[in-house]
């Protein structure tokens, strides 16, 4: 059962009050300029590039001085050490004087669990950096930390996170948490990794000169490419591989590079031996970050940043054999349900026709458990808007959770609606015929346009201290192919900050919308309250709901003394049966529990008898994740 | 019934001891003494293992694997030579690292070149008998390695890793606190009051033990003993009696007033269910504890620990009670276990297990190797639907005649039946095969055989009934009673009265008059052996398992390696190719002086009983295939066939499985088992050779059993030493240098 800490210690009207305050009159602010979208200036404050990627010094400094200079929006720890002992720092944003941290619904993101994905580092970094710097000027950011909270962690794996920054590599390594690991068989471990031979800080690839080879080079000179014929007469070339030495002398190259299991194999749900080697949570730098998710019980939702392909992931419920069919549901557990005619589709034609109303819409073909319908069809809502977000995103639905992937198991292990995201794609750019992919003619026009020739190893000669006389070359760099050029950074962190933002403007708010009173015989009266959530999420995942993870939503009743509720025994009543309104959801002598869907109102009826003229009824809903709100009626006699 | 009878009970258990210790008198020189009179607790066990590492420092290493919640280390002592061994890393030589030089991996102690043998107790704190065991096994290791050649052999040749208490905590409570705590310690608010660990036993009257009250109580479920008033007597569920009636509750009261006593104590999960094999149940939701599989810091430590000495094969968790061991699985059927190891654990371990004991075992276990040599024997299966186990005391064995008299040991579905005998009761599985479900999930012993590859096996140690020596066999209805007196007596006579407190009156805070004394918690021997001569008797026949395993244990060595020279010049020049037209000219280079081309021919051998892995275990993530290396000169030797390092799949050991035919090639690990697989069906043998050497494998032939024929060509400029390394993960590394002939 999720706790949250101090929560029912925090006044509830007094908190309101802080954020009407604080909002009306920012006091920090009053000599910046609020409210103009025009132009903020909160960058200014506290300038940095985002036109470069940063070392672990770098980015921990920035994350340091960050919190220094907001620290009334900032906390920062280390949540603990990497196995070459860098601490992994993490910061909490959100405003505390509206409230500690720990009181106010989450949204945590962790930037790079594989080594060599460090665009997610700055998407997070530009993320605190956004928040913190636009807070005094920007409204929408200031309501969001007054009452939401932010736990960011930029770097995940962070000794292969510095070492993708700070040495040559390819684009694929170092991937994993430096756990020593035996990957030929040889007895020896990390044995034989990269090097780049040549000096120049790029690990590229190596040819020899082979009158049997195959390759030759490209007219331009710039890459290898296969040869037309086995008669075309040019200089032939093999290829050797990546860059490096045969270090342990046993006639292969770079075959036990650095590195142990995947991490992102490496969480507890749906974990197993092939993937996630050697048990779960074994490396320090996954289970550091878990334990921190895991008991920060605030924590509703979670972004897991990745490389490459523009993927909005979703979480969602898995596939249940003999749940109900693909055409018979999708909208059935919220608010987002379809006519009946449109149950009968397929979900083609759903998708289709879903579409030409907005072309971003998403649907999610998935037959699940009843009882997951309703995140299924919440999920769907978000990836939709993601869609229109992020533009050349593309949401999919995470696969069924067998792997101990960290989306998978946000969700499936703490109830928290996780998204992995695919950063950047190159690919898409660059396709220039619309098949959907970039040919090699494709990718060097791209260069030459987008990057104005940058990014390429020219193939060299050199001469390798044990294979003699080779080539080098006929590669990208290293930040190209998987992250983004410097000058995209700042672009792509950008779009994915907003979808960040987006989904925690749509964490659940309960609200008391309204109070009616209707006269019943004599001094009885009818009370109806209506309260509502009118976020896209529900106030407790269908996760948390399911496994009763999260105290559910409460409604509680008080009045005047000369008001006084008549306990009515459950069911047996009848108020009006041909208001469906009400209909089971006369209060008899207990409070009522229950979740609010997404985007979703419930109405309770009361009976309550009144002596003399005057009296007030008042509600208040206690909503683990959508907060608490309270609405009075008075009430008064006529003549 | 055709029964194995085994020299019976503990008499003969301790004729055999006697016989034991007779056989070196003296001799063994105990530089760190320890008595069984007492319980070690974590103090004492602590004390014990720096007292041992300090008087034998060149045969022990002091391992410190990890910490409980409240702060207490997790031991691991290593017992093996540490000047004998070697490993692969000092033998190959690495060159042109890269510049970011990051120091991830870390030497390789000597031992780590050795075959691996686990012991651990205290799992569960209030089982500490085990960490006993556990001590007594590390005093016979230690004191008898310079008399007694069979133990200088095995330490030197392999490596004990014994980890007397795995749960510090739990073991500290239950021994030193006298709280009886089967679980770990977690710092949890259990009743949700906000406060954390504020509820837990307390020792009322102040006389340092954790005790009984006793108060009279109409709804209570004992009586006191007609004959010795001392004792309480517990009547049988809803049984009536004219007697008074009394409860019997351990010294605890209300601390925080909440209404319960003891509801809020250190308690926090069982580490024995928080291993990752089968924690998740079949509906994919949690099964085992805790917050996910190693959650808790001692099963992560021990995991770990694991994870970086792949060198372990053989592994025994020691628990109490019961007199029995356990072989996996809990979580799976007999289904899950490839026939050999099932042999393995059965026919061999289980065998003998049973011979210590005194007990009996199934005539299946006899066969001789050539599996029909036992034909035309009934095989005894249990109707469906009988109920396993009977009497505590004897089995329910029915014999049905097999239709058409077939002998098969191939495990079976989901009951024994398939399996082709019953399992006596002191050699099981946890698995309940007639219910077909599992016993239990996330257990260390599913793990250790499943996951990690070793022959794992958790061993519930003390049957009170059995194991004490001198104790009568009570019968009638009392017999529970019967021993109670009989204990008291026992220890006013034999221990001063010190582990049973005389009643004396109390006042409880919550609960009103009575009286508290009875055995003091740790001595009450339902759960853990009696200190003194049943302790003794229970390490020293495990002691003896123990040692009977490590016998078992597979070595692997270069039995011989020779170098034959096949060519040789005094004026090799470098030579390169160019082709025009139709005509290949050859270009003369570097002139290199005198070379030799070199025939390198080597045999590896596994002289030790088991295979280097289970049977399925070079296919595990983390585990590997045996593999040899040929290592020279770098500069001066050039591989013309072969490759400096390869594959030789997984080497048998030397003792023929019980039932079990001699290994086929695809006994092997997973490189020859790929191979295999891409076979065409049907393809000769002589062929097959050359699929292999095409795929990069250098073996010459498809070679099995427990040697190894491996060879180079290699040319070699000038000279060079050379030297043959074959390397084992759980055989051993061995090399063997050549001279050239």
């Amino acid at each position: 059962m999720k706790m949250r800490m101090n929560w029912k210690s925090v006044p509830v009207l007094i908190l309101a009050a802080l954020v009407m305050a604080a909002w009306s009159n920012p006091a920090s602010a009053q000599d910046k300029e609020p409210a103009n979208p025009g132009g903020y200036h909160g960058e200014l404050d506290f300038t940095i590039s985002w036109k470069r990627y940063y070392s672990y010094e770098e980015w921990t400094k920035i994350m340091h001085d960050l919190q220094t200079k907001y620290s009334s929006l900032a906390d920062i720890e280390s949540i603990g050490k990497s196995r070459m002992g860098r601490d992994q720092f993490l910061l909490t944003i959100t405003a505390k004087e509206t409230g500690a941290h720990g009181t106010k619904t989450a949204m945590w993101m962790d930037g790079a669990v594989h080594g060599n994905e460090v665009n997610g580092v700055m998407c997070c970094l530009y993320t605190a950096w956004y928040l913190l710097t636009r807070y005094d000027y920007d409204p929408y950011v200031h309501e969001m930390l007054n009452t939401t909270t932010f736990y960011i962690l930029p770097g995940l794996n962070v000794d292969a996170n510095d070492s993708y920054v700070m040495w040559p590599n390819t684009e694929n390594d170092p991937r994993e948490p430096y756990r020593p690991e035996d990957n030929d068989g040889d007895g020896l471990y990390d044995e034989d990794q990269n090097e780049d031979v040549d000096g120049d800080g790029e690990l590229s690839s190596m040819y020899i000169e082979d009158p049997t080879g195959n390759l030759k080079l490209s007219d331009d000179g710039r890459r290898f490419i296969p040869v037309a014929s086995e008669f075309e007469d040019v200089m032939r070339f093999r290829s050797l591989g990546r860059e490096g030495y045969d270090n342990d002398g046993d006639g292969r190259i770079n075959e036990d590079d650095i590195g142990g299991p995947d991490p992102n194999r490496n969480y507890p749900y749906g974990w197993n031996l092939g993937a996630g080697w050697p048990y779960p949570m074994s490396e320090n730098e996954t289970r550091n970050a878990w334990e921190f998710q895991r008991t920060h019980e605030n924590i509703f939702a979670a972004f897991h940043y990745h490389n490459t392909g523009r993927l909005i992931m979703t979480s969602v419920p898995w596939e249940v054999e003999g749940a109900a069919p693909a055409a018979g549901r999708g909208g059935g557990g919220g608010p987002y349900g379809q006519g009946r005619g449109f149950q009968a589709m397929t979900p083609e034609q759903r998708l289709a026709q879903m579409q030409e109303e907005n072309q971003y819409a998403q649907f999610f073909d998935r037959n699940v458990a009843p009882a997951y319908r309703h995140d299924l069809a919440v999920q769907q809502q978000i990836a939709t808007m993601g869609a229109r977000i992020m533009k050349n995103y593309r949401p999919t639905q995470a696969g069924p959770p067998g792997s101990g992937q960290a989306q998978s198991n946000s969700y499936m292990s703490a109830g928290q609606y996780a998204y992995l995201i695919e950063l950047w794609g190159t690919h898409m750019d660059g396709d220039q015929n619309g098949d959907g992919r970039v040919d090699q003619e494709e990718r060097m026009l791209w260069l030459d346009i987008e990057l104005t020739g940058e990014g390429w190893v020219v193939p060299h000669r050199f001469d390798h201290p044990d294979l003699g006389p080779i080539w080098i070359g006929g590669t990208m760099k290293k930040h190209i192919g998987r992250t983004p050029p410097a000058r995209y950074i700042e672009s792509e962190a950008f779009r994915n900050m907003q979808f960040v933002l987006y989904c925690a403007s749509q964490f659940p708010k309960a609200e008391v919308e309204e109070i009616k009173v209707t006269p019943s015989t004599g001094d009885l009266l009818w009370v109806d309250v209506t309260v509502k959530n009118d976020r896209t999420y529900p106030t407790i995942s269908d996760r948390d709901l399911e496994r009763e993870w999260v105290d559910q939503d409460r409604l509680s009743f008080s009045s005047s003394s000369s008001i006084t509720r008549v306990e009515i025994p459950e069911g047996s009543t009848i108020i009006d049966p041909n208001d469906r309104r009400t209909q089971g959801n006369v209060v008899g002598t207990e409070d009522p529990e229950f979740r609010l869907n997404g985007q979703s109102s419930r109405t309770f009826r009361y009976l309550v008898k009144m002596s003399g003229n005057n009296g007030w009824v008042e509600f208040t809903i206690n909503s683990f994740h959508g907060g608490t709100a309270t609405k009075r009626l008075n009430i008064r006699s006529g003549d | 019934m055709s029964m194995i009878r085994s020299p019976r009970k503990w008499a003969g258990g301790m004729l055999c001891l006697a016989l034991l210790l007779g056989t070196a008198p003296g001799a063994s020189a105990q530089r760190a003494p320890i008595s069984f009179d007492d319980y070690h607790g974590y103090t004492g066990t602590v004390e014990y293992l720096q007292a041992v590492n300090r008087a034998y420092p060149n045969i022990t290493e002091l391992l410190e694997i990890g910490e409980s919640t409240m702060g207490r280390t997790i031991y691991v002592l290593v017992i093996s030579n540490m000047r004998t061994g070697t490993t692969i890393d000092r033998h190959i030589e690495l060159r042109n690292p890269r510049r970011e030089n990051v120091q991830n991996v870390t030497p390789m102690k000597s031992y780590h070149g050795k075959p691996g043998q686990w012991i651990d107790g205290g799992t569960h704190g209030n089982e500490y008998t085990g960490t006993e065991v556990c001590l007594y096994i590390i005093d016979k290791l230690v004191s008898g390695y310079s008399s007694d050649d069979g133990l200088k052999t095995l330490i030197d040749d392999c490596v004990f890793y014994v980890c007397p208490i795995v749960n510090p905590d739990g073991v500290y409570n239950s021994v030193e606190g006298g709280n009886s705590q089967r679980q770990n310690s977690m710092n949890n608010d259990d009743d949700n009051d906000g406060r954390i660990n504020e509820d837990g036993p307390d020792d009322l009257n102040g006389d340092g033990h954790i005790t009984s009250f006793r108060y009279r109580d109409p709804e209570g479920g004992y009586v006191v003993d007609d004959v010795d008033p001392r004792v309480m007597v517990r009547l049988a569920r809803g049984a009536e009696t004219d007697k008074e009636r009394w409860s019997v509750i351990r010294e605890d009261r209300d601390n925080d007033g909440d209404g319960r006593r003891g509801e809020d104590s250190e308690r926090g999960i069982d580490v024995n269910r928080n291993y990752p094999e089968g924690w998740y149940g079949d509906d994919n939701e949690k099964a085992g504890s805790g917050y996910y599989a190693a959650s808790a810091p001692e099963s992560r430590a021990i995991l770990e620990f694991f994870t970086n000495n792949t060198n372990i094969l053989l592994v025994q968790s020691f628990h109490t009670s019961g007199g029995f061991t356990y072989r996996p699985f809990a979580r799976w059927p007999d289904s899950r276990i490839d026939a050999k190891d099932l042999a393995i654990f059965d026919k061999v371990m289980g065998k003998k297990y049973c011979e210590l004991l005194g007990a009996d075992y199934p005539a299946e276990w006899d066969v001789e190797p050539a599996p029909q040599a036992a034909a035309g024997q009934g095989m005894r299966m249990r109707p469906s639907g009988a109920p396993q186990g009977g009497t505590p005391q004897q089995m329910v064995r029915v014999q049905r005649q097999a239709p058409g008299g077939q002998q098969t040991t191939r495990a079976g579905g989901g009951g024994g039946g398939a399996r082709g005998y019953d399992l006596p009761r002191e050699w099981t599985h946890p698995y309940n095969d007639n219910a077909d479900r599992p016993y239990g999930y996330g257990i260390f012993i599913d793990w250790a055989y499943a996951q990690f590859g070793s022959y794992s096996m958790t061993t519930e140690l003390w049957n009170r009934s059995r194991d004490f020596p001198g104790m009568p066999e009570f019968e009638g209805d009392d017999v529970q009673a019967q021993q109670e007196r009989w204990l008291v007596n026992y220890q006013e006579e034999n221990n001063g009265g010190r582990f049973f407190v005389p009643w004396q009156s109390y006042r409880h805070p919550d609960l009103g008059q009575g009286e508290i004394g009875g055995w003091i918690a740790q001595y009450n021997s339902r759960n853990n052996a009696f200190p003194g001569d049943a302790l003794r008797h229970v390490c020293d026949i495990h002691w003896q398992f123990e040692l009977f395993k490590a016998n078992l244990l597979p070595r692997v060595v270069v039995t011989d390696a020779t170098a034959e020279v096949l060519y040789e010049t005094n004026s090799a020049t470098e030579a390169s190719v160019t082709y025009q037209g139709d005509t290949a000219t050859i270009n003369r280079g570097r002139r290199t002086g005198a070379v030799k081309v070199v025939l390198v021919t080597a045999t590896i051998e596994n002289t030790g009983q088991l295979a280097t892995q289970v049977a399925r275990g070079a296919r595990l993530a983390g585990n590997r295939n045996d593999a040899v290396w040929l290592v020279g000169d770098r500069d001066r030797i050039t591989f013309l066939q072969g490759t400096a390092h390869q594959s030789i799949g997984v080497l048998e050991g030397v003792m023929p499985i019980p039932g079990i035919q001699s290994s086929a090639p695809a006994a092997g690990g997973r490189g020859q088992q790929q191979m295999m697989m891409q076979m065409p069906a049907g393809i000769p043998p002589e062929m097959m050779q050359q699929f292999m050497s095409r795929m990069g494998g250098a073996q010459p032939e498809v070679q099995a059993g427990n040697t190894r024929e491996v060879k180079w060509l290699i040319m070699i400029e000038g000279n060079s030493p050379l030297k043959v390394i074959v390397t084992s993960q759980r055989g051993g590394t061995h090399v063997k240098e050549i001279t050239l002939r």
